[in-house]
């Protein structure tokens, strides 16, 4: 359940640590709130210090404090019903940062993201994380 | 169908029930009821709460039935005879008084005895007859040549 000024930690290697949520993109029923697998607006709040090395390569795309860009939640404290009934929560709220066309700006992902990102069309996310929360889904679902 | 079990009570999971809790060390908990999870994240130790299954375990609750019968069916003793000894011969055996076997023995002694005696004599005769007498046969003729 993220909305405007919610805080989430951001998990992939393109260099932010943390970032404040500006806007959630509307769907057709998300009343403004944004829910994992959703794809948000933020600014980034703190990153990691750009150094000169790194800012001389050319395939570099490092973020500052106080960039715009678009993110997708991956995890959120707010339990998530499942379609098999569960609820599922995790400790914090953590998301993924993307550029334009909606790919990841980073390249690796540190820690566990939702399975429900596989769900809502974000494969690619949920194959690079190195852990995936447990789900398995109802049989009427998997035909 | 996949039935979970919780982490902190023990109690089964069924499909559509439950919540599932991810730590941040990205560690998976389950949840069978909101009592459980509320008791969990209150960091109680399942140990000292007595409705969990750990407790029950630790305390041997629920179990004591089981290992009485085991141990009544143990205790039970059969006798029977073994290899060279029926069980008649065997009472017999344990029910002879002191003088009895003492009796025996003698007895057994003095038989031991006379039939040494006897075997002697026997083997004198036949040791002496063998040296002196016996047909002249020569080593091929007694494996079966006839000779030139």
């Amino acid at each position: 359940m993220i909305g405007l000024k919610g805080t989430l930690n951001i998990i992939d290697n393109s260099g932010a640590l943390v970032a404040e949520c500006v806007n959630v993109l509307k769907q057709k029923v998300n009343n403004g709130w944004g829910s994992v697998g959703d794809e948000i607006v933020v600014v980034v709040q703190r990153a990691r210090p750009v150094s000169a090395a790194a800012s001389a390569s050319v395939t570099a795309v490092k973020v500052r404090r106080g960039d715009v860009r678009r993110a997708v939640i991956v995890r959120t404290r707010k339990p998530v019903r499942r379609p098999d009934g569960r609820l599922i929560r995790f400790d914090d709220n953590a998301a993924v940062l993307l550029n334009n066309k909606r790919e990841m700006l980073g390249t690796r992902i540190g820690g566990v993201v939702s399975a429900d990102l596989r769900m809502k069309g974000w494969g690619k996310i949920a194959s690079l994380a190195p852990k995936v929360s447990p789900y398995s889904p109802p049989a009427r679902l998997l035909t | 169908m996949k039935v979970e079990i919780d982490s902190f009570s023990g109690f089964r999971i069924y499909p559509s029930k439950g919540k599932l809790f991810v730590r941040g060390d990205s560690k998976v908990f389950r949840f069978s009821s909101s009592k459980n999870a509320s008791l969990f994240l209150q960091r109680k130790n399942p140990r000292k709460i007595a409705w969990t299954q750990v407790y029950r375990r630790m305390h041997k609750k629920g179990i004591t039935e089981e290992v009485a019968k085991k141990r009544s069916r143990r205790t039970v003793k059969h006798q029977r005879g073994i290899v060279g000894a029926d069980l008649a011969a065997i009472a017999a055996k344990r029910n002879q008084t002191a003088a009895q076997r003492a009796q025996f023995r003698v007895a057994a002694i003095t038989k031991a005895k006379t039939d040494k005696k006897e075997k002697e004599v026997k083997k004198a005769k036949p040791t002496r007859s063998a040296a002196t007498g016996g047909p002249k046969v020569s080593k091929q003729g007694m494996k079966g040549s006839k000779g030139r």
